[in-house]
């Protein structure tokens, strides 16, 4: 299938039925999951998808249109409705598709071992991570789920102003879900791994991992309500990264729904953070050279020793404000536009070993899970939140 | 679509290699969304999404594999690879597919393709305009109305063969009101298996409403107490805590893996005794009602749970196979793109006949939640995590003051054995659930209910019996 000559086809067909502008995105798609239990293959699944999304620009209104299906009838199906959904939006001066210049660097994105290796193998990977996850201990009664994935995906991307780009890239994982089990307590633990390159890929550490969490977990008990020093395991800080996330875009802050609006250059958080959104990061999984516009993509410091740096920006956004791209636009498929997002969002590491973390805490909380992040409010910031992990006294994990 | 004679030949090659069930489903699903924000019309969507998955169960084992080519060629290619992992005997599978004679239980009065994207448009103006011009204090609106037709068929190597045609129209309405420096959201949805109809039964301007208020009424709202007290749970709260903390507890393949507090326990008393949960797939124009299931079983009327005792868990195919009992029509996919797994439908707690003024009368502290917002339950142990959208204080049995950022905590069985009354009156909200990485849409509904004792977290502090939940070793 030659994805970048059907993205071609519908930019060329609606600028040819009255399109002012037109951008087509094209996406093809396959992926490998298997699932073991007791050292069987209990899932093995295989797929493969493609899909076209169309944005159309008439009159200064925005018209989107979507399909999986690519035969010419669809096509032009397509084409129609994106044109006739541009009837119906309000004009925007805004809707503009951005104009790339020069050529973008390329990245490395595509680990052929992950072809090459056979099923039989990759089956294997999920059977070893079941059975390191069942040694670790002998209370860990069950593994829920054992799995390996892996995924390829090739993109097109063509807009009216003469953009065509390209990429394609792989990756692959493992994960684990377990239970431990003594005394009637049950308590579960989960661990997983996501990389582009597969002979870095830990199915061990993973396995172990997850038992780890779940067996640390036995035994708990409730502690009175208090207030004390709490620190945060790297997954569970990650997860609240994605609270902060939707408040740095540019669209946020745009439709005043965030919480930063109006604070660039102040310093709103710790000093101790340095938090940055980098689109070209090396083997990150959300790495890609240019972004779902064709927008190269960029490493944008968000907030640098605590002081508010830049929001993150689409073409959309930035024409509002004036400013450039910052390679933000993002694409969850094909089904959808561009919208303002991250891609390897991270906080930067510091200088002290998590030893060195503990140590100055008398007592505290090292806490490894949350329970209802997702119903935390990105708008007003608030949360309220289970939580467990592991009591810290005399800077020692209890 | 295909041919009878193509979908048998589909499916002989599937089960050619061995293998003891194979299934196809193929799906022609077609969506149109409109969205407005920031007082424009930002985006008019349509959608087409085609596709087929190919399963094959061999003993304990399940291999599936999907395609958007739905060309006869690539589905031979698709059953190949899917059915070259069989285990047993090369087999000839002669079938001879007899359709279901299986009919709606209602009609789409009003199909969504029938209706001009304008109309559609249209609404969804006349609803921003009713929650913008409520209150000098609302900074954002966002209203989406979205519908989706999808066409599904399914065909078995038990020589069924089964069509349902799925409508279903969904109109949500979020609200941001500010003043100084807060900032609140208020939320409200509805939706149901109809076409466009469903707006001649409900206004939009009364979402829009319902929205708006609720985000105003949280700017005036005080912190919530924290710590053990009463809880009134009203019945048009919806059913998300009995969906969550109940219902996935008794979907069998989590029940089957040791995965779920309920497992184990059919004839038990796992609850108060005047608690009744049902799960029907059957109810006229729901949200989460359909004719077939996404494995061509009709879906039907189940009571899990009869008066505190464990009656019945949700089945598909493969777990009822391995209970050797009978599907309960609960076996559910996302698309295509996914295999069945059991899932609930439109599940509900059984009203009483308790007065709901009365519930709230005989309530000396707590609180009253009027809608629930998100959760999270781990179906290991049955602990759960929800957020209050709505909520007031009762005192002495009367509703006093709206609270926000009330968290309810606790744990499932455990909670319906404290349940003490039950209203005569049931709400349903709707939602889409997610379990395994699939969403499918489901309401959820409860009579209001009176909850002896659960731990609310809020930021009010200095509440009685300080006991927030969470764990040390």
């Amino acid at each position: 299938m030659d994805i970048l000559q059907i993205a071609r086809q519908a930019v060329e067909r609606a600028q040819g039925l009255g399109g002012n502008a037109a951008e087509a995105y094209v996406l093809h798609a396959a992926a490998l999951t298997v699932e073991v239990n007791n050292q069987a293959v209990e899932n093995l699944k295989l797929a493969e998808v493609s899909g076209i999304g169309l944005k159309t620009i008439v009159d200064g209104r925005l018209g989107f249109a979507y399909s999986s299906a690519l035969d010419p009838d669809s096509l032009q199906e397509l084409v129609g409705n994106s044109l006739a959904n541009a009837k119906e939006t309000s004009p925007d001066e805004h809707h503009v598709l951005p104009k790339v210049k020069g050529t973008v660097e390329e990245m490395d994105l595509y680990d052929p071992t992950i072809g090459q290796i056979s099923v039989e193998e990759k089956i294997e990977k999920a059977k070893l991570l079941e059975r390191t996850a069942r040694d670790y201990d002998q209370r860990i009664k069950r593994v829920r789920k054992s799995s390996y994935q892996d995924s390829e995906y090739q993109v097109a991307l063509v807009n009216s102003h003469g953009l065509e780009s390209t990429h394609q890239g792989n990756y692959c994982g493992v994960g684990a879900f377990v239970l431990a089990e003594d005394k009637g307590e049950v308590q579960t633990g989960w661990s997983m791994d996501l990389t582009r390159k597969y002979r870095q890929l830990k199915a061990e550490d993973v396995g172990r991992e997850a038992a780890q969490k779940a067996v640390a977990m036995l035994g708990a008990t409730a502690v009175p309500s208090q207030r004390v020093t709490i620190v945060l395991d790297p997954y569970v800080a990650s997860n609240f990264l994605d609270i902060l996330a939707p408040s740095l875009t540019a669209e946020a802050v745009q439709k005043g729904k965030s919480l930063f609006q109006g604070k660039i250059g102040e310093q709103v958080i710790s000093t101790a953070l340095n938090i940055i959104d980098d689109g070209r990061l090396e083997g990150g999984i959300e790495s890609s050279p240019v972004d779902g516009e064709g927008v190269p993509t960029a490493r944008n410091v968000l907030f640098s020793e605590g002081r508010l740096e830049k929001f993150l920006y689409n073409t959309y956004t930035a024409s509002k404000d004036g400013v450039s791209s910052t390679g933000n636009g993002i694409r969850s498929s094909f089904k959808s536009t561009a919208d303002v997002g991250t891609t390897n969002f991270f906080i930067q590491p510091g200088i002290v070993s998590p030893e060195e973390l503990l140590a100055p805490v008398d007592k505290g909380f090292y806490i490894t899970e949350v329970m209802g992040l997702h119903t935390a409010n990105p708008i007003s910031g608030d949360f309220s939140l289970g939580a467990s992990g592991i009591w810290i006294e005399n800077g020692q994990k209890n | 679509m295909l041919e009878k004679a193509q979908l048998e030949e589909v499916l002989a090659i599937a089960l050619r290699h061995g293998g003891d069930f194979a299934d196809i489903f193929l799906e022609k699903k077609k969506v149109s969304a409109v969205v407005c924000e920031e007082d424009k019309l930002e985006r008019v969507v349509s959608g087409k999404d085609v596709g087929a998955g190919i399963r094959v169960i061999s003993g304990e084992s399940t291999s599936y594999a999907y395609t958007n080519d739905l060309s006869l060629a690539s589905l031979k290619k698709v059953a190949e690879v899917v059915g070259r992992g069989a285990k047993g005997n090369q087999q000839d599978l002669q079938l001879d597919l007899r359709k279901a004679q299986g009919t709606p239980a209602f009609t789409i009065k009003q199909p969504p393709e029938t209706i001009p994207m304008e109309e559609k448009a249209e609404l969804v103006k006349k609803a921003n305009s009713a929650a913008r011009s409520l209150d000098k204090r609302v900074k954002q609106v966002t209203v989406s109305y979205a519908d989706i037709v999808q066409e599904v068929t399914v065909a078995n190597s038990l020589g069924v063969i089964t069509e349902d045609q799925r409508t279903r129209t969904r109109f949500v309405v979020n609200t941001v009101a500010a003043e100084g420096e807060t900032i609140q959201t208020g939320f409200e949805s509805m939706g149901a298996s109809m076409g466009f109809e469903l707006f001649a039964d409900y206004q939009v301007e009364e979402i829009a409403t319902l929205a708006t208020k609720r985000a105003l009424l949280l700017l005036e709202a005080q912190p919530a107490p924290s710590g053990k007290m009463s809880v009134v749970l009203a019945g048009e709260a919806g059913g998300t805590m009995i969906h969550e903390a109940c219902g996935h507890g008794l979907e069998a393949d989590l029940a089957q893996k040791g995965l779920s507090v309920y497992a184990g326990k059919k004839g038990e008393e796992v609850a108060s005794s005047v608690i009744t949960v049902v799960d029907d797939g059957t109810i006229p124009n729901y949200y989460g009602s359909y004719l077939y299931d996404d494995e061509g079983v009709k879906a039907q009327k189940n009571v899990l749970i009869e008066k505190g005792e464990l009656k019945e868990y949700m089945h598909d195919r493969l777990t009822a196979k391995q209970e050797k009992v009978e599907t309960t029509g609960n076996g559910r996919r996302e698309s295509f793109q996914c295999r069945p797994i059991p899932r609930m439908t439109n599940t509900y707690v059984a009203p009483g006949d308790t007065e709901p003024e009365e519930i709230i009368k005989q309530t000396k502290k707590g609180i009253l939640v009027k809608r629930m917002g998100g959760g999270q339950v781990n179906t290991a142990n049955g602990d759960y995590m929800f957020e209050v959208s709505e909520g007031y204080l009762i005192e002495n049995g009367e509703v006093t003051r709206p609270v926000r950022g009330a968290t309810l905590t606790g744990n499932g069985p455990e909670t319906l054995k404290l349940v003490e009354m039950v209203g005569n009156d049931v709400g349903f909200k709707i939602g889409t659930c997610g379990k395994d990485g699939q969403g499918v849409p489901v309401t959820s509904g409860q009579p209001t209910m009176f909850i002896k004792e659960l731990i609310v977290g809020g930021q009010g502090g200095n509440g009685e019996n300080l006991q927030p939940y969470f764990k040390r070793r």
